[in-house]
């Protein structure tokens, strides 16, 4: 067991106009995620410290913070892996509320924004629960959109984001990662329903494919191969509404 | 949006220099300065030789100085630092299928490779036989 | 202070909230009266712990199977403390459920036909359970959240900390919650109420449980009357990390997975579950797939014969997957690799991951009717939160996701329904409830006086329940438990919270969950004290009552909260309707019992 130091970057709205570094000292062995770091200094040393935390094995995606300048999830950083001065903070471009918690409300108007939900073709018939009847779907149908559906929305590619930084308009990757996981379902008919929200500047288009989001997922989604792969289906949509007329 | 803008916080200009990351995205996008330099240089040859034998010349002249041969080299090299990160991203923008089964990345990115020797080679047999 | 009038409110954003908020708007545009329908959750609703679920959810699938065996493994399964209208209502309808989810998109696995696949899970006869990989409840949970949006008269409130319940005449009438991000109080007046604040596994110190699950919706409901019912009946998983206790699916032994002892011995096959069955050939109900309640028994009788190996400080059992392959690790149980290797650092492909039982579940709740509704007129529950009766003395794997959708459906229809025909209580209530919420948390935030730290309290409660009410337990011992929670509930009165801040002020609302928490513990410990036998989850080792015993015991613990005061136990009949009770048996017993 050694002794490690986390610097953490605290603000506290109701006394405080600006932020401020606050160090403490944490136990640490080889098992220590920066998750358990927070809750010893919670529950040892400053119990007004404010993160958000819940199920402790990367599924939930709460506990998103910035970790010497990175953003990662508290539960799957190890102190062991990182640097000996750590400096904790919120998660980057998005307002902060209290300490390490930011407000999440414009990534999940985003994620409302891209319809993301099935939209049926009409000729398949409203479900009935008399005669249940589930669509077939092989397994390579399900492999083509499967790594897109894998988003916890822990919405670390935002933070990683500069272009969602410069412009919190942008719909952002894991938004548009999930409009491209439902446009990819071989259920799904609701493409010409999306792409008026993603064919436009704050949709795919404000994406320079900087890639760090996808270096930064803990799930492996790769949102920025979603992202520019809208674009081709956004550039073949602009064409054939062209050739329409 | 129901935020007042300025909740949200300010990227500073020098973002990009805050992370290695960024550098390299940064370097990839700045590729495009020497490129635009190598062009002018192309363009004007053309202008030249529309003018005449003493303008092309001239061209030809300008050409051999050292520092425009220095700049073209450092454009092949940036030419070639673009294309080997956007045939990395290519697969990934376009994953291709034969039949039901996705081709590699890796073999993408390979094929592409084997693409620019092809040309390379054709353009050598074109231009590098006198 | 913010007040609004709802025709529902849903308490929790997990799938059973989620799912009977959709249900309940579903029902009211049916009937052709839009109805306001709130959802709120204490997290943004995808960080419920549904989606911490792996294995899957069972239905009826295929042709060889029928409704009546998934109902007699459920029984059998649950210790006959089931209830059978429930439990019959429930394999008739989850099949449909299943499909339902289907139709909004959630992605589960495939046979190369393009047909729903199936995978074996314990104490099940045949294959019948769902899944999306290993993320099963993950997927389902995001399928819920995001066909949600499809239904504007569903008004989130997001981090939304529930305070009280607020009744008249008997029957509901509202909620007083805080706004977790600027400390404010709002009331919402409502028709109905559905609480799905799920389980309480936090209870305990060594769980497989997100933090969230503390409990509250059912001290809620407690305090105000209902009953909590079956509350001794905690399940713990057979395999959960050391360490951690983070899960490791019971999916694992679906597909083939073995346990062994330190020698390398599959030990299930000594204790009723065996003979061996032939590694990659699994058998249903036999040896890894016999019931979670017997596996975990089993660990521990090893553990006290000293035949378990270690891990860090724990003891351990290994769970082996090699012989599976790597490919099949790789498809079918993925998030598994990925949680070993990142925890414990063993990559099961090529070790067998070390495994202990852990807190998994709790399978009593408030007691609810077959529609969901608890005593309190208007007020429903559904999911973990709640005791429809289905899981009995012990629940099978991939049985609770399926009920959050057949009882979050139903639970929000009856909550429409009802709703449809009632008219808002006066206001004043509400802001009175309110009023008396908000002397109360500034009393818990008094500055200087000293008082109890919930740290120390927190941290005496888990340690209690874990020492009191484990996988085998003594009427000491369950006595001592009770003894210390009742203590620690009076001391909980004089609990102080060093931050006085508003916004996100975390520390007050752990101590919240705490005092949530203190009283359920209180139930969990009273219910296990009372029932002086053994079936299921609950074992005890005290001499004649190491078996079950029906005479006595065919009953269903009720308890009810006497305020200061220690709480009250009552006995209720079970619905044996449909099967009487049998030996439970698996293995070849049960092949002998049967022929």
């Amino acid at each position: 067991m050694t002794h490690r130091a986390l610097s953490i970057r605290r603000y506290l709205p109701d006394q405080d106009q600006a932020s401020y570094w606050q160090r403490y000292e944490v136990p640490a062995d080889d098992s220590t995620s920066l998750l358990d770091a927070l809750h010893y200094v919670k529950e040892e040393l400053d119990s007004t410290l404010s993160y958000r935390w819940s199920c402790r094995m990367a599924i939930c995606g709460s506990c998103g913070v910035m970790v010497n300048g990175i953003p990662r999830l508290g539960c799957k950083t190890f102190l062991r892996d990182l640097p000996h001065e750590l400096r904790i903070e919120p998660l980057a471009h998005f307002p902060v509320a209290r300490d390490l918690i930011v407000d999440m409300d414009v990534f999940l108007d985003h994620l409302a924004a891209v319809k993301p939900y099935l939209i049926e073709d009409a000729a398949v018939g409203t479900f009935d629960p008399a005669a249940p009847t589930p669509h077939r779907q092989t397994p390579a149908q399900l492999a083509r959109y499967r790594q897109f559906a894998n988003c916890i929305n822990c919405g670390l590619c935002y933070s990683a984001c500069p272009q969602f930084g410069l412009n919190p308009e942008f719909l952002g990757p894991g938004a548009l990662a999930l409009a491209h996981r439902y446009n990819l379902d071989s259920r799904d008919s609701g493409k010409q329903a999306r792409m008026p929200v993603l064919n436009r500047h704050e949709g795919v288009w404000s994406c320079t494919f900087v890639g760090f989001c996808s270096q930064v997922c803990p799930k492996h989604v790769d949102p920025a191969a979603a992202v520019n792969q809208g674009k081709v289906e956004a550039a073949k949509h602009t064409l054939i509404a062209l050739f329409k007329g | 949006m129901n935020r007042p803008p300025d909740a949200f916080p300010r990227l500073p200009r020098s973002w990009w220099l805050k992370h290695r990351y960024f550098k390299a995205y940064m370097l990839r996008e700045a590729t495009v300065l020497p490129l635009i330099f190598f062009l002018l240089c192309l363009m004007g040859g053309l202008w030249a030789l529309y003018r005449g034998e003493e303008a092309w010349a001239a061209w030809l002249v300008f050409m051999r100085s050292p520092l425009v041969v220095a700049l073209n080299l450092l454009a092949l090299a940036a030419s070639l630092y673009h294309a080997a990160t956007f045939f990395v991203l290519f697969p990934r923008v376009m994953p291709l299928r034969l039949g039901r089964r996705a081709i590699a990345p890796q073999a993408i990115v390979a094929g592409q490779w084997v693409g620019v020797m092809i040309i390379g080679l054709l353009f050598f047999w074109l231009f590098g036989r006198t | 202070m913010q007040q609004g009038d709802f025709d529902v409110v849903v308490v929790g954003g997990g799938g059973a909230g989620l799912r009977a908020a959709i249900a309940a708007a579903e029902q009211a545009r049916a009937e052709g009266r839009p109805q306001r329908i709130a959802l709120l959750s204490k997290v943004y609703p995808m960080r419920s712990h549904t989606v911490a679920a792996e294995g899957g959810a069972a239905a009826v699938t295929s042709h060889e199977d029928s409704i009546e065996a998934h109902f007699h493994d459920t029984v059998a399964g649950g210790d006959w403390l089931v209830e059978q209208g429930v439990a019959d209502y429930f394999v008739r309808h989850a099949y449909r459920e299943l499909v339902q989810m289907e139709r909004w998109g959630c992605p589960w696995s495939r046979q190369e036909d393009g047909n729903i696949q199936v995978r074996r899970f314990g104490g099940m006869k045949t294959a019948r359970t769902w899944f999306a990989a290993d993320k099963s409840g993950f997927h389902m949970l995001h399928t819920l959240f995001q066909t949600s949006l499809k239904y504007p008269e569903i008004e989130r409130f997001d981090e939304y900390f529930v305070l009280d319940l607020v009744l008249h005449e008997g029957a509901i009438a509202g909620i007083v919650a805080l706004e977790v991000a600027t400390g404010e109080l709002i009331t919402l007046g409502a028709k109905a109420v559905v609480l799905a604040t799920g389980g309480a596994g936090r209870l305990f110190r060594f769980n497989t449980n997100a933090g969230i699950v503390t409990g509250d919706g059912m001290a809620l409901a407690y305090r105000h009357g209902a009953a909590l019912r079956d509350m001794e009946f905690v399940q713990y998983h057979p395999t959960g990390l050391p360490g951690s206790g983070i899960l490791i699916t019971e999916a694992c032994r679906g597909e083939g997975g073995i346990l062994l002892n330190k020698a390398g011995h599959r030990y299930l096959q000594d204790y009723g579950l065996g003979p061996e069955t032939p590694l990659g050939e699994p058998q249903n109900k036999y040896m890894e797939l016999g019931p979670r309640d017997k596996l975990s028994q089993a660990f521990w009788q090893e553990q006290q014969a000293g035949r378990t190996g270690t891990f860090g400080d724990s003891d351990v059992v290994y769970l082996d997957l090699r012989h599976l392959g790597a490919a099949h690790i790789k498809e079918r149980l993925p998030f598994i690799c990925e949680l070993a290797q990142a925890y414990i650092n063993v990559d099961p492909i090529h070790e067998p991951i070390p495994i202990r039982p852990a807190v998994h579940y709790t399978m009593g709740g408030i007691e609810t009717d077959d529609q969901c509704e608890t005593r309190i007129e208007g007020l429903y529950a559904a999911g973990e939160c709640a005791s429809v009766g289905l899981h009995g003395a012990n629940r099978l794997g991939s049985n609770s996701l399926t009920e959050l959708l057949v009882f979050g459906r139903l639970a929000g229809e009856r909550a429409s329904q009802r709703a449809s025909s009632r008219t808002h209580t006066s206001p004043h209530l509400l802001l009175e409830a309110a009023n008396h919420q908000q002397q109360a948390l500034s009393q818990r935030c008094e500055r200087g006086n000293g008082g109890e730290n919930w740290v120390t309290l927190k941290r005496a409660m888990v340690q209690a329940m874990e020492n009191g009410c484990g996988i085998y337990r003594t009427t000491d011992g369950m006595q001592t438990a009770l003894d210390t929670i009742r203590q620690l509930r009076e001391r909980f009165r004089n609990v102080r919270v060093s931050d006085t801040s508003r916004a996100y002020n975390t520390e007050l609302l752990e101590c919240l969950e705490l005092g949530f928490g203190l009283d359920v513990a209180e139930a969990a410990c009273l219910g296990a004290l009372e029932r002086r036998e053994s079936r299921g989850a609950h074992q005890r080792l005290d001499a004649g009552l190491t078996t079950r015993d029906d005479v006595n015991y065919l009953r269903h613990s009720q308890v009810f909260y006497r305020g200061e005061q220690a709480a009250e136990l009552c006995w209720q009949a079970v619905d044996i309707r449909f099967s009487p009770p049998a030996e439970r048996v698996y293995g070849d017993a049960a092949k002998e019992k049967h022929a």
